[in-house]
C-alpha cells in the first residue's frame, strides 16, 4: 500500500523533474477545455498557474545543476533511445528553459486579455511553450523534428486565430515556410538515420564520422538549412517579417525570442554534426546582421521594425556561437552567447508588449506616432532602458557580453568580424534611437517635424496604459538589470564604483517628485559625497581632472538653481553623469573606462534631449558618441589583442600596434570633442540643450575627451616612444578644428551656435598641445583645458541668463543689454578677453605656451595656423559682445532685469578663478607640471616669476601690474579732463547718423550678418561640406537598404523559391568553400 | 616680479616715462610731416607742424561732452593704455638700458597680443555708442586684421626661427655689425611678407576702407568727441610710433640712438604712404583676398627660405 502522504512525495519528484513540464504543460492542456466549460476564469487562472509552474521545474532544477548537480538525463518508459523521449537538462539547457518560461509567462500577461477569448488560445499557448522546451531539452534527432513541429504549429494557429486579413496571410506564408523547413529536416534525419542507425543525439555524435559521402552531405546540408532557414537569414526571411508586422505583440514576441532561441539551441546542439559548415554559417550570419540592421533603417512600421531587429539579433548570436566555436573559445559561450541571449529575450520580448500597448491605443503603426507616449514618463523610461539593452549599453547583459566578444574577436584576429558587429550595432542604434526620439517628441513638436507634413485631422492620441499592462515590461527591465549586475558579478567587476553613479542616480530619481530648485542641493550633495568617495585617493592628471570635472561640474550645477521648474529626470541623470566622469577618472582597466565612458555617453545624451527642441539634435549627438565608442572598443580590443592585459598602465606595451590603437582611441575621442570633419553633432546638441547644460556640457564634459587623449597618449604615445606620425597627423587635426571652429562661429546669429563653434575651436587647441607630446605642449594644453573651463563656463551661464530674460536667441534680435545686465556684460567681456589671449588675462598664458612648444618641436605651419585662427576668434568673440550687449537696444527689452543671482554666483567665482590664475600662473603650472612630471622630464625653467620658454620668457605678475598701470594712467588722465568738461548723458538714438534721425533699433543696430564682407571673401571654405559628407552617408544607406528590400514582395511562392534556393546556394557556397 | 625693489619699479617708470614723452611727440611731429607730404603729392600746402598737438589740446579742454555709457567712457582709456603698453614692453634703443623699457616683463609674443587689448577694449567702446558705423568699421577692421595677420604671422615665424629667440632684445642684437646682417638683407622674403602686412596694418590705402577717413563720418572712432577724441589722438601718434619701433626692430637692425630710430622708422611709414597715395582703395573682402593671396605665399617662402637656406 502506498500512503497518501508518499503518493504525495512520490508525485512532486516526478513533476519537479524536467519531464514535468511536460506533463504540466500537457496535463493542464487537457484540462483547460473541461475548465473552460465549467467557468472561464478558472481556465486563465489553471493556465497561469501552470506556467508558474512551468518557471518553478526549470527554476528549481537550474539550481540544482548550478550547486553541482550532475546534468539531468531522462529516458522516459525505461525504453533505450530512440524510442523514448530523451531528454537533458544541464546548465546550458536549464537557462534557456528558464528564461524562456520566464518570458512565456511574461508574454501570457502581456496579451491575456486576447488570449482567454479562447480556451483554445490558452491551451495552443502552453502547447507552444512545452514544444520550444522541448526543442531545447530532447536529446533525440526525431523528437527534435517533433517538438519544432509542435512549435510551428502552435504558432501558425494562434497567429490564425487572429483573423484579420493580413494574420491569415502571414500565418500561411509562415507555416509554409516553417513546413518547408522541417520537411528538410525530416529528410536530413532519415539520411543520418540511414548513415548512423541511431537518432540519438549523442551518439550520432560520437559516429559523426559515418555521416559521409553524398548520403552524409545531403544529410548535413538538409539539417543545416531547415534550422537556417527557422532562424529566417537574409533574404530568405519575408515570411518571417511579416509575422512579425501582424502576430498579436505577445505573439510575436514569443516567436522573436523564444522560438527562435529553441531553434537557435537545437542549431547549437547540432553543430558538431556540421562543422564543415560553420565558415558558411558564420557568413550567413553576420550578413544577414548587418543587412537587416541597414534594411531597418528605412522602416517606419514599428513592427517589421522589431522584426528586423529580432532577426539581427538572432544573426548576432550565430554569429557569436559560430565564432566561438571556430576558435575553441566554448568557455566563453555562458558569457558571451548567454548575454547576449538574455539581453535579447527580455529587451527584445519587453519592447513588442510596448509597443502593443502603445499601437492598441494608437491607430496605426508607424514609428512617428510614438509621440503619443512623450507624456507618460515610466513608458518612455521603460522604453529608453530597453533599447539601451538592446544597443549593449551599460549595464545590461549585452554590454559585458558584447565586450567580451570583441576581445575575443581581437584576441584571434577577426577585424573583419569585429568591424562588421561593431557597424550593424551602429545602425542598430541608429534606428532604435530614432525611434525614441519619435517617443520624446511631444505633440506639439511633432508638427514641425516632417512626420507630420500631412497633418492628421484627428486629436493626437494618448496612451493609456494600466499597472497591470506596464508590469511584464517593468519586470523584463528589472531582469535586464538584474542579470547585467549578476554577470558583472560573475566577472569580479561589480565593484561599487562602477555602478555607484546609477545607484545615486536612482536615489535622486526617488526624490524627483520633490518641486523645484530645491532638488538641486541634494544632487550636490549626492555628487559631492560621490565624487569625493571615488577620486579622493586619485593622483597625477587623474587628480587635475578630478578638480575640474567635479569641482566644476557642481559650480554648474549649483547654476541649474536659477530654473524653479520640475525638470523631471534631469538632477538623476546629471547625478549619474558627473559620478560616471569620476568613476571614468577612476578607471584602471579598459573595461572600466568603457563602461563609465559609455554610461556618460547615455546620460548626457539623454540630459541633451531634455531640452526644448532637442530631440533630434540629441539623437545625432548619441549616434557620434555612440561611433566614438565603438572606435574606443575596437583600440581597446586591439591593445589587449597586442598585449594581453586590460589594464590601461599596460596599453604602452601594445608594441607594433600601437599606432593603430593610437589611432583609434584617438579617434574615438576626437569625435567626442567634435574634431574637425566629425563636429558636425556639436552645435546642435550643444545649441539645443537646456541652457545650463549647455554650460556643462562645453565647460566640464568635452574634457572627458581631453582627459582620454591625455590617458592614451600618455600610455601608448610617451611610454611606447613611437607614434610620432599618428601626433602629427593629431596636431594638424587639432589646429585645422581650431580654424574651422573658429570660422563657423564667426558666421552664426544663433548666441548658443556661436559658442558651440567656439568650444570646439577652442579644444581644437588643446588637441594640437597634446599632439606635441612634449612637457611645455602637454603643460599648455591642461592649462588650456582649465583656462576653457573657466571662460566657456563664464560665457554659457551668462548666456543662459540673456536667454532667461530675453527669451531670444537669435543675437542680431537683442543689443543693449549692458544697461540692463552690467553684470553679466563685465563677466563676458573678462571672459572674452581670457579666451582671446589678449595679455594680462589666462588666455595669453595658454597661447604663449602652446606657440613655445610648437616652434620647439619645430612645427612651424601649424604655429602660423594657430596665429591665423586666433585672429578669426576676434571676430566672433567681439560679435558676440557688441550685438548683444552694445549697440541699440531693443525697445521691448527697456525693462528686462539682471540675470537672477544663482547664475552670477557661478560667473564670479570663475572671474576670481581668472583673476587669481593670471596674476600668477605658477600656481596653477606647477600643479599641471606635478601632474605631468612623471610621463615627461619637466623642462620648464622658472627665474623667479619669469618662465623661461625654448624661445622666449613670460613674467605674468609683471605683466599684470605693467597692464593695470598703463591702464590707470590714461583713466586718471580722463577723469580730470572730466572735471572740466560738462559731461551729458545722452538717450538712446542720440548718435551723428549721417543727418537721420533714427527711431528704431532694428534699423540702427547693425548685428545681422555681422561680417557679410568676410562671407564674401572666404567664406565659401566653411559651407557645410561635413555636413553634407554625412547627410549623403545616411542618404546612401538608406538607398542601399531600399535595394537589399527588393526580395520582400510579400509573395508567398517567391518566399518559398527564395528558401529552396537558399538551399542550393549554400550547397553551391559550401562547396566552394571546401574545395 | 621684474624688479625687485619699489625703487627699481620707479626708476623703470621714471624711463619709461621718457621714453614715452618723446616717442609720443615724435608720432605727433611725424603725423603732421606726412600730412604735408600726402598734401604736396595732392597740390596742397597742409598742415602746420604744430597742428596735431593744437588738434590734441583743443579737443582736451573742450568744454561739453556727452557720454553713451560706462564702456563708452572706457573705450579711450582702453585705446591708449594698448598703445603706451605695446610701447611699454618694447625696447626701444638698442644697447641703452634706459630706453630698454619693460621688455624683460616679456617678449615678442606678448606684444603682438598685447596689441589687440586697445583695439578690442575700443571696439567695445565704440560699440555702446550705438551708432551703427561703428559697428561697420569695429567689423571691416577685425576682417582684415585676420588677413594681414597670416603674412604677418608666417615672417614672425620666420625670423623667430632665423635667430631662435623670441626676446625682441636678441633680435636686434643679433642683426648688429652693419646693414648687411639686418633682417631685410639676411630674410627678405620675410621682410617683404611682414612689410605688405604692413600696409594693412597702418590703415592707409588702399587697405582705408574700415576708417574711411575722407568720407561722411565712419569707422570705430566716429561718436568719440572732445577728451575722447583727444586721447586717441595722441594713441594714434603713439601707437603709430609704436608699430614702426616694432618693425624697425624686428626687420631693419633696431636702432642704437635716437635719430638712427627717427630715421629709419620714418624711412619705414614713407612706404606705406608711398603706397597709400600711389594706390586706389579696395574693398574690404577685395582686401582680404588680397592678403590670402601673395602676401602669404611669401610668408610661406619665408619660412621655408629660413628652413633651406639660413639653418640648413
Amino acid at each position: 500500500m502506498i500512503t497518501p502522504a508518499l503518493t504525495d512525495i512520490a508525485f512532486t519528484d516526478v513533476m519537479l523533474q524536467p519531464l514535468g513540464i511536460f506533463i504540466l504543460a500537457l496535463a493542464t492542456a487537457f484540462l483547460i477545455p473541461l475548465f473552460d466549460r465549467f467557468y472561464r476564469g478558472s481556465a486563465t487562472f489553471i493556465f497561469l498557474a501552470a506556467l508558474v509552474g512551468l518557471i518553478l521545474i526549470a527554476g528549481l532544477n537550474l539550481l540544482a545543476v548550478i550547486d553541482g548537480a550532475p546534468a539531468i538525463a531522462i529516458e522516459t518508459a525505461g525504453i533505450k533511445p530512440p524510442f523514448s523521449i530523451n531528454l537533458r537538462f544541464g546548465l546550458f539547457e536549464g537557462g534557456f528553459v528558464l528564461a524562456i518560461n520566464t518570458v512565456a509567462l511574461l508574454a501570457a500577461w502581456h496579451c491575456l486579455p486576447t488570449l482567454r477569448q479562447h480556451a483554445s488560445a490558452l491551451l495552443l499557448y502552453l502547447i507552444l511553450v512545452m514544444g520550444i522546451d522541448g526543442t531545447v531539452m530532447t536529446r533525440d534527432l526525431f523528437n527534435l523534428f517533433i517538438f519544432i513541429e509542435i512549435t510551428s504549429i502552435a504558432v501558425y494557429a494562434l497567429i490564425a486565430m487572429q483573423r484579420t486579413g493580413n494574420a491569415l496571410v502571414a500565418g500561411f506564408k509562415y507555416i509554409m515556410a516553417t513546413s518547408l523547413a522541417s520537411a528538410f529536416f525530416l529528410l536530413g534525419t532519415i539520411f543520418i538515420y540511414y548513415q548512423t542507425g541511431t537518432l540519438n543525439i549523442d551518439d550520432i555524435i560520437t559516429h559523426r564520422a559515418l555521416i559521409q559521402g553524398p548520403v552524409g552531405l545531403i544529410a548535413s546540408l538538409f539539417l543545416l538549412t531547415s534550422l537556417v532557414i527557422e532562424l529566417k537569414p537574409y533574404p530568405a526571411n519575408g515570411w518571417g517579417l511579416d509575422v512579425y508586422e501582424t502576430a498579436n505583440t505577445g505573439i510575436a514576441s514569443l516567436i522573436s525570442v523564444a522560438v527562435s532561441a529553441g531553434v537557435f539551441f537545437a542549431l547549437y546542439k547540432l553543430l558538431p554534426l556540421l562543422q564543415d559548415y560553420l565558415p558558411s554559417l558564420t557568413i550567413i550570419a553576420g550578413f544577414t546582421f548587418l543587412f537587416s540592421n541597414i534594411i531597418a533603417l528605412k522602416q517606419d512600421n514599428s513592427r517589421r521594425l522589431l522584426g528586423y531587429s529580432s532577426i539581427g539579433q538572432m544573426a548576432l548570436l550565430t554569429l557569436a556561437l559560430t565564432l566561438l566555436i571556430q576558435q575553441g573559445a566554448e568557455s566563453q559561450l555562458p558569457l558571451i552567447v548567454g548575454g547576449l541571449f538574455i539581453n535579447h529575450l527580455f529587451a527584445k520580448a519587453g519592447l513588442f508588449w510596448l509597443a502593443g500597448i502603445v499601437t492598441g491605443s494608437v491607430n496605426g503603426r508607424s514609428i512617428h506616432q510614438w509621440s503619443a507616449i512623450a507624456g507618460q514618463p515610466a513608458l518612455i523610461i521603460l522604453f529608453g532602458l530597453l533599447i539601451s539593452a538592446l544597443i549593449g549599453l551599460p549595464p545590461f547583459p549585452g554590454f559585458w557580453a558584447k565586450w567580451q566578444l570583441m576581445m575575443l574577436l581581437t584576441d584571434h584576429q577577426l577585424f573583419s568580424w569585429m568591424v562588421l558587429i561593431l557597424l550593424g550595432s551602429l545602425l542598430e542604434a541608429g534606428y532604435l534611437f530614432r525611434w525614441f526620439s519619435y517617443a520624446r517628441q511631444s505633440a506639439a513638436q511633432d508638427t514641425e517635424s516632417e512626420a507630420s507634413k500631412k497633418p492628421d485631422p484627428r486629436k493626437p492620441a494618448v496612451v493609456t496604459a494600466g499597472l497591470m499592462q506596464k508590469a511584464p515590461i517593468a519586470i523584463a527591465g528589472l531582469l535586464l538589470l538584474s542579470t547585467g549586475y549578476g554577470m558583472a558579478q560573475n566577472l569580479h567587476l561589480a565593484s561599487p564604483n562602477l555602478f555607484l553613479p546609477l545607484v545615486a542616480g536612482f536615489a535622486m530619481w526617488l526624490l524627483d517628485g520633490i518641486h523645484g530648485r530645491l532638488k538641486d542641493v541634494p544632487m550636490l550633495v549626492a555628487v559631492a559625497l560621490g565624487g569625493y568617495l571615488l577620486t579622493h585617493d586619485l593622483d597625477g592628471i587623474n587628480r587635475m581632472f578630478s578638480y575640474l570635472l567635479l569641482g566644476g561640474g557642481l559650480l554648474m550645477s549649483f547654476a541649474a538653481m536659477y530654473r524653479n521648474d520640475d525638470r523631471r529626470g534631469f538632477y538623476p541623470l546629471l547625478t549619474v553623469l558627473l559620478l560616471s566622469l569620476a568613476a571614468l577618472l577612476r578607471a584602471q582597466d579598459s573595461l572600466e573606462f568603457f563602461f563609465s565612458w559609455e554610461l556618460m555617453t547615455l546620460s548626457s545624451y539623454l540630459l541633451v534631449s531634455l531640452g526644448r527642441k532637442a530631440v533630434k539634435p540629441a539623437l545625432t549627438y548619441l549616434l557620434f558618441s555612440l561611433g566614438s565608442a565603438y572606435f574606443i572598443l575596437a583600440g581597446f580590443a586591439l591593445a589587449f589583442a597586442a598585449t594581453g592585459s586590460q589594464l590601461l598602465s599596460d596599453l604602452g606595451n601594445s608594441g607594433a600596434s600601437t599606432d593603430i590603437i593610437f589611432v583609434l582611441l584617438a579617434t574615438g575621442f576626437l569625435i567626442k570633442m567634435g574634431a574637425f570633419g566629425v563636429h558636425i553633432w556639436l552645435p546642435g546638441a550643444y545649441a539645443e540643450s537646456d541652457d545650463d547644460f549647455s554650460a556643462i556640457l562645453s565647460a566640464v564634459v568635452s574634457k572627458a575627451g581631453v582627459f582620454g587623449l591625455l590617458i592614451i597618449a600618455a600610455h601608448l604615445g610617451v611610454h611606447a616612444e613611437i607614434g610620432l606620425d599618428p601626433a602629427y597627423v593629431l596636431a594638424w587635426v587639432g589646429i585645422l578644428t581650431a580654424t574651422f571652429g573658429a570660422l563657423m562661429a564667426v558666421f552664426q546669429e544663433d548666441i548658443k551656435r556661436l559658442l558651440a563653434y567656439s568650444s570646439m575651436g577652442q579644444l581644437g587647441y588643446i588637441v594640437t598641445g597634446v599632439a606635441l607630446m612634449s612637457h611645455l605642449g602637454w603643460v599648455a594644453a591642461m592649462y588650456m583645458t582649465v583656462n576653457h573651463f573657466l571662460y566657456k563656463g563664464i560665457l554659457f551661464l551668462s548666456v543662459a541668463g540673456i536667454i532667461l530674460r530675453s527669451g531670444e536667441r537669435l543675437m542680431y534680435r537683442m543689443g543693449g543689454l549692458i544697461k540692463n545686465m552690467p553684470f553679466t556684460f563685465v563677466f563676458s567681456m573678462i571672459a572674452i578677453i581670457a579666451m582671446s589671449g589678449v595679455p594680462p588675462l589666462t588666455g595669453f598664458g595658454g597661447k604663449w605656451m602652446l606657440f613655445n612648444a610648437l616652434m620647439d618641436k619645430g612645427w612651424y605651419w601649424i604655429t602660423a595656423m594657430a596665429f591665423f585662427s586666433s585672429a578669426v576668434a576676434f571676430l566672433y568673440m567681439y560679435r558676440l559682445l557688441h550685438t548683444v550687449f552694445l549697440g541699440q537696444r531693443k525697445l521691448e527689452h527697456a525693462t528686462l532685469r539682471e540675470a537672477p543671482i544663482t547664475l552670477l554666483i557661478p560667473q564670479m567665482l570663475l572671474i576670481i578663478g581668472i583673476f587669481v590664475i593670471s596674476a600668477n600662473p605658477k600656481l596653477l603650472i606647477d600643479m599641471l607640471s606635478v601632474a605631468i612630471d612623471p610621463w615627461l622630464a619637466n623642462t620648464l625653467v622658472w627665474d623667479g616669476y619669469t618662465l623661461q620658454g625654448p624661445y622666449g620668457y613670460w613674467n605674468a605678475p609683471s605683466i599684470m601690474l605693467i597692464v593695470a598701470g598703463v591702464w590707470m594712467v590714461p583713466l586718471i588722465l580722463l577723469l580730470l579732463f572730466s572735471m572740466t568738461m560738462k559731461i551729458q548723458k545722452v538717450e538712446q538714438f542720440n548718435i551723428v547718423f549721417a543727418a537721420e534721425r533714427p527711431h528704431r533699433p532694428e534699423q540702427t543696430h547693425f548685428a545681422y550678418h555681422f561680417f557679410a564682407h568676410y562671407d564674401r571673401a572666404i567664406g565659401f571654405v566653411v559651407r557645410p561640406r561635413a555636413t553634407a559628407f554625412w547627410n549623403g552617408t545616411v542618404e546612401w544607406l538608406h538607398t542601399l537598404a531600399s535595394a537589399l528590400r527588393i526580395f520582400y514582395n510579400g509573395n508567398g511562392q517567391t518566399y518559398a523559391l527564395l528558401i529552396i534556393m537558399y538551399l542550393v546556394a549554400i550547397l553551391f557556397f559550401n562547396g566552394g568553400l571546401a574545395s | 616680479m621684474i624688479y625687485q625693489s619699489l625703487g627699481e619699479w620707479f626708476d623703470k617708470i621714471g624711463n619709461f616715462s621718457l621714453t614715452l614723452l618723446i616717442v609720443t611727440v615724435y608720432g605727433l611731429l611725424m603725423g603732421a610731416f606726412i600730412e604735408r607730404i600726402i598734401a604736396k603729392v595732392q597740390g596742397r600746402i597742409g598742415i602746420p607742424y604744430k597742428q596735431p598737438f593744437i588738434n590734441v589740446l583743443k579737443n582736451i579742454f573742450k568744454r561739453t561732452a556727452i557720454s553713451h555709457g560706462i564702456m563708452f567712457y572706457l573705450g579711450p582709456v582702453f585705446r591708449i593704455a594698448g598703445g603706451i603698453g605695446t610701447l611699454a614692453f618694447i625696447p626701444v634703443i638698442f644697447g641703452s638700458e634706459t630706453f630698454s623699457n619693460f621688455s624683460t616683463a616679456g617678449d615678442l609674443f606678448l606684444v603682438i597680443y598685447f596689441m589687440f587689448f586697445g583695439q578690442l577694449g575700443m571696439a567695445l567702446g565704440a560699440g555702446e555708442s550705438g551708432h551703427p558705423y561703428s559697428a561697420i568699421g569695429v567689423a571691416r577692421g577685425l576682417s582684415q586684421m585676420t588677413a594681414y595677420e597670416v603674412p604677418f604671422a608666417l615672417a614672425v615665424v620666420a625670423i623667430v626661427l632665423q635667430y631662435g629667440t623670441l626676446s625682441i632684445n636678441d633680435i636686434v642684437a643679433a642683426q648688429q655689425g652693419g646693414w648687411q646682417h639686418w633682417t631685410m638683407v639676411t630674410n627678405w622674403p620675410a621682410t617683404l611678407a611682414a612689410m605688405l602686412a604692413f600696409l594693412g596694418m597702418t590703415g592707409y590705402s588702399p587697405f582705408d576702407i574700415f576708417l574711411a577717413p575722407q568720407e561722411i563720418p565712419i569707422g570705430p572712432p566716429t561718436e568719440f568727441h572732445s577728451a575722447y577724441l583727444g586721447l586717441l589722438q595722441l594713441n594714434r601718434a603713439l601707437f603709430g610710433a609704436t608699430k614702426l619701433i616694432l618693425f624697425m626692430n624686428l626687420f631693419f637692425g633696431g636702432a642704437t640712438g635716437w635719430p638712427e630710430l627717427m630715421l629709419k622708422t620714418w624711412l619705414i611709414y614713407m612706404v606705406a604712404i608711398v603706397v597709400g597715395v600711389a594706390f586706389p582703395r579696395y574693398r574690404v573682402d577685395q582686401g582680404i583676398r588680397f592678403f590670402f593671396k601673395l602676401p602669404t605665399l611669401i610668408g610661406i617662402m619665408s619660412i621655408i627660405y629660413v628652413q633651406m637656406v639660413l639653418t640648413a
